[in-house]
């Protein structure tokens, strides 16, 4: 037992070099070293039309690329959980993409803005706990839910399609919604009521049952103590986006709403923040409009599309950042562009016409 | 090596039986994840994803087996691992018993405290002789230096068992107590050994008067044990507590005590069995000759079986230190430590290789309470600590200099408290390499006259270094004078130079050894002074006699009362009856 420390040290060392020669590749990919936004695309806005309430910070627009993928992760699980059990998902890579394009985000904008203190203690916050998370939930399925997985990880048990079913109904709500609202607690007894006690692949049952009252029960405990600490930290957010467009269009896109018109026939619309963003700037696009300012910015914005992997678009109204597989989606990818906020009409109207879907525009 | 560092990790890994501390719980969880990790990704890499299946029950079983340990730790028995069926609270309170929850501080249905000797580090009983059925054994020392065949070994459990033997045997005896002598004390070809070790009974003992009388097997550590509920310390011991008392009287030990000296300065009687087998009481007063010629005398008149020794109350002691060179040392001695009444233990590490710098530690009395949780110095397994800072002290480019700068000032750090008896407690143990059979560490000892300590120091670095002598440690420690013993090396006030050292064990490097050390025999003797005589006999016959004047006159009372030269070692063999061998 004498030998055990130095062979601890030696496992241990070889451990980590394998973890990190492994994902080092492919699971994200920079378009260039360091910042390759336009340095003028950066100039600040200097006398926003936007009145001051509505105004954002012009590198949110970066720094909330890291949140969004928490959504975007639980999606891509969501959507693999409809055919596949989720014990063969990738958790780890997932891990990965997070902070890899949490650096390569945080490359563009730091030599630009000043550091983000309280933004940057959030990132941690969710990105460690999300590592955590996918972490014991990786470890957990390859020692025991592997051994009790269907063959060919098909979704068999009442207890898969539960899985599948609250991870969708999961992400459909943090699209809108903080996670920490989320009702885990009545998931639990539903739990119960929603699958049988017994049947085919009772093993399997039982331990699906142990892992997602496991899981039921710790978020809903964090869960809470998060939002205890929200409140005392963070204000409530704004759920709208205030855009000036240089024209409003005759039929505003639905959740749309006009606050204002100016002199020169350009106007503050108010869009609905967040997920719904998107649908409601495309549809201005297509009737023509150009953005002046969103959330009182008019320099860099980004935006996340998924494309097919052959895709790889030139054009001077963008800049690709960084792309990103789909992990589950052999031949999809997730690609970051940035463009100006007065570019973002004919960014939109040209990925569209590429039938490129967009994913999310990160309206700061 | 112990048990313990014997066991392969196959018995950690894949058996449930005793009990692992939170530290090895967590190495050990680290090794199997980690390895799990690297076997999985290689198999699943290389050879495809169902050839990861073979894993899982080795995975299993050593998961199971190191939590099992872990919980008898904490005196439950491993079926409470069932409790991570309980969703959330189950494997919390799993996580918590395991990874958090001290261990019993004391042994319980499952075995001792992990890490924690049971017992104090001891030599063997004799090895058997391979392929041979005879009576033969090997008896070694604690350097596995001197393997001696013996015919037999005799252990008496009782003085008449012992007596009878005496007096119905005829052939030559030799005498072993701890055996951690180092020089073939304890041995002689062909004798009957005779093992003290199972004559360990405290015969009396008085509070009152500070006073036990012991048979001369018993360790130290025994006495400790017994004396320390009644707040009670060894008047004079080693530092160690593995010897015996039979082994430690018959070389006249000493200890760090301020204002001792020779451990016959707390003898008040002996029995001795001689020759013929017949037991005589002896003191200074009564039968003076025998009490002096057994004393320091390395069993050449008898056997002691019994002494009466003189006790101390226990104090709490406190560590001081002053680091200063070696120039200054004895003024600084004489000054502040020789006749202060608050020093109990006192002595001064030489830095090699230049042995210029000096760290001066004593430890005074004092009524704070102490550092340490226990009254008596716990026992550990294994030294890994320890063996790691040996280890690099010796081997390493600069490790003598890390020593002195950075990893001493660090140790010197904290201020401990430990009372009396813990300070006199340690276990040899802790200086025990994992192997002895390339390099084996040895003690040597040199005792100058106070007044010649810098002159002796300079001829002795100038040795060390002359022939590359890999030194760990010289500690100088003091000793007040005794004249009685015919033996005795502190026949005036003497600093001790304790000289703890690393060598090979080839042939070549024994002889080197044998070289240098007569070149500092030389040394000491040209400053009046005498070397110890439990380690290594390389003196010549001239340099032992001009250490030992009286030696002529025990040898003459050897003649006399062990006519038929019974008693054997290699002193005897050396410098008594060269040409008897
Ligand atoms: C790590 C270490 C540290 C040491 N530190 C010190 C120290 O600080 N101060 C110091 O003075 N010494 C020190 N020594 C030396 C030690 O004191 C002696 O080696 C001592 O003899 C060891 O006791 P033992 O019981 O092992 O005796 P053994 O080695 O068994 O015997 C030593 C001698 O005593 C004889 N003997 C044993 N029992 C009896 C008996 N009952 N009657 C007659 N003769 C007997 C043996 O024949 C032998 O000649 C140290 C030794 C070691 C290994």
């Amino acid at each position: 037992m004498l030998r055990l420390p130095i062979l601890t040290v030696v496992m241990v060392l070889l451990a980590v070099v394998l973890y990190l020669r492994k994902g080092r590749q492919t699971l994200t990919i920079p378009a260039g070293k360091g910042c390759v936004v336009p340095n003028d695309w950066f100039a600040a806005n200097p006398h926003p039309m936007t009145p001051a309430d509505h105004v954002r910070p012009a590198d949110q627009t970066f720094l909330t690329y890291p949140e969004w993928f928490l959504v975007h992760s639980p999606a891509e699980i969501a959507d693999y959980a409809k055919n596949h059990t989720t014990t063969t998902f990738p958790y780890m890579s997932h891990v990965r993409q997070l902070w890899q394009s949490y650096g390569i985000v945080y490359d563009q904008i730091k030599a630009t803005f000043p550091f983000n203190t309280g933004y940057h203690v959030m990132i941690w916050v969710i990105g460690v706990s999300t590592t955590v998370e996918y972490a014991m939930k990786a470890l957990y399925e390859t020692v025991v839910g592997r051994l009790t997985n269907p063959a060919h990880g098909c979704v068999v048990t009442d207890e898969d399609k539960f899985n599948a079913q609250f991870t969708q109904d999961y992400v459909d709500f943090i699209r809108e919604l903080p996670w920490y609202e989320f009702d885990f607690t009545s998931r639990i007894s539903r739990l119960f009521s929603e699958t049988s006690l017994w049947g085919p692949h009772f093993i399997r049952k039982c331990e699906r049952k142990y892992m997602l009252l496991t899981e039921l029960v710790v978020k809903a405990g964090y869960g809470y103590l998060i939002k205890l600490g929200t409140k005392a930290a963070y204000d409530e957010a704004l759920l709208t986006t205030a855009v000036v467009v240089d024209k409003a269009p005759a039929t505003l896109p639905s959740k749309t709403k006009l606050l204002k018109t100016y002199p020169d026939e350009s106007a503050l619309l108010l869009l609905p923040r967040y997920e719904a963003f998107n649908p409601a700037a495309s549809a201005l696009a297509q009737h023509g409009v150009t953005f002046r300012e969103i959330a009182g910015n008019n320099s860099a914005l980004l935006l996340t599309v998924l494309s097919p992997e052959n895709w790889h678009p030139d054009r001077p109204d963008f800049r690709v950042v960084f792309t990103q597989p789909v992990l589950t989606k052999p031949g999809l990818k997730r690609v970051a562009l940035v463009t100006t906020v007065g570019r973002l009409n004919k960014t939109i109207r040209y990925v569209q016409e590429q039938h490129v879907t967009i994913e999310h525009v990160y309206d700061y | 090596m112990r048990l313990k560092d014997k066991l392969p990790l196959s018995y950690l890994l894949f058996t449930s039986r005793g009990r692992i501390n939170r530290l090895t719980y967590w190495t050990v969880s680290a090794f199997i994840w980690s390895t799990f990790y690297v076997l999985h990704t290689l198999l699943n890499d290389f050879i495809g994803e169902g050839a990861t299946y073979i894993l899982y029950p080795l995975l299993l079983v050593s998961l199971v087996a190191t939590a099992t340990k872990r919980l008898h730790d904490i005196n439950r028995s491993g079926y409470w691992l069932l409790i991570v069926l309980i969703p959330v609270l189950g494997a919390l309170w799993l996580i918590y018993w395991l990874g958090f929850k001290k261990g019993d501080n004391r042994a319980n249905r499952f075995g001792t405290i992990p890490n924690e000797a049971a017992d104090y580090l001891k030599n063997d009983d004799g090895s058997l002789i391979p392929h041979l059925k005879t009576q033969e054994r090997i008896i070694n020392d604690v350097t596995h230096l001197n393997p001696v065949v013996v015919a037999d070994v005799f252990r008496p459990t009782s003085t008449e068992e012992l007596q009878e033997k005496v007096r119905t045997t005829t052939g030559p005896v030799s005498v072993g107590g701890g055996r951690f002598s180092m020089g073939g004390q304890t041995a002689s070809p062909h004798s009957l050994h005779i093992d003290m070790r199972g004559l360990n009974q405290v015969i009396h003992f008085s509070k009152a008067e500070r006073i036990i009388k012991v048979q001369t097997g018993i360790r130290w550590c025994d006495i400790q044990r017994f004396i320390d509920p009644h707040d009670l310390s060894i008047k004079i011991m080693q530092t160690y507590a593995n010897f015996t008392v039979g082994g430690a009287l018959s070389v006249n030990c000493h200890g760090r005590y301020m204002g001792h000296g020779p451990l016959i300065l707390s003898v008040r009687s002996v029995e001795v069995l001689l020759a013929d087998g017949s037991l005589v009481y002896a003191s200074r007063t009564e039968n003076p000759d025998l009490f002096f010629g057994t004393i320091g005398c390395y069993n050449g008149l008898g056997i002691i079986v019994t002494a009466e020794l003189d006790l101390e109350e226990n104090l709490a002691v406190r560590r001081v230190y002053k680091k200063l060179p070696y120039t200054d040392y004895s003024s600084f001695f004489i000054d502040t430590i020789r006749d202060n009444p608050e020093a109990v233990f006192h002595n001064g590490d030489m830095y090699p290789p230049a042995f210029t710098n000096m760290r001066a530690v004593t430890w005074v009395k004092t009524t704070e309470k102490p550092t340490v949780k226990t009254r008596l110095m716990p026992l550990r397994e294994s030294y890994p600590l320890e063996r790691y800072f040996m280890w690099a002290f010796t081997e390493t480019m600069l490790g003598k200099w890390r020593r002195e700068h950075v990893v001493d000032p660090l140790l010197y750090l904290t201020t401990p408290i430990h009372w009396r008896n813990y300070e006199a407690g340690y276990d040899v143990a802790e200086l025990e390499p994992r192997s002895r059979t390339k390099r084996t560490y040895v003690l040597q000892e040199y005792f100058v006259p106070v007044r010649h300590f810098e002159v002796f120091a300079r001829k002795m670095s100038e040795i060390f270094n002359r022939y590359n002598v890999n030194v760990i440690n010289v500690s100088v420690r003091h000793a007040l004078p005794d004249q009685g013993s015919y033996l005795a090396w502190a026949r005036e006030e003497v600093f001790a130079f304790v000289v703890y050292y690393k060598q090979r064990t080839n042939d070549v490097a024994k002889n080197a050894v044998a070289i240098w050390t007569r070149e500092l025999i030389d040394a000491v003797l040209s400053v009046e002074g005498a070397y110890y005589l439990p380690y290594q006999a390389h003196a010549t016959a001239g340099q032992f006699h001009q250490a030992y004047p009286n030696a002529r006159k025990l040898f003459a009372l050897k003649k006399k009362l062990d006519p038929d030269f019974r008693f054997h070692n290699i002193l005897w063999d050396t410098y008594y009856q060269p040409d008897n061998n």
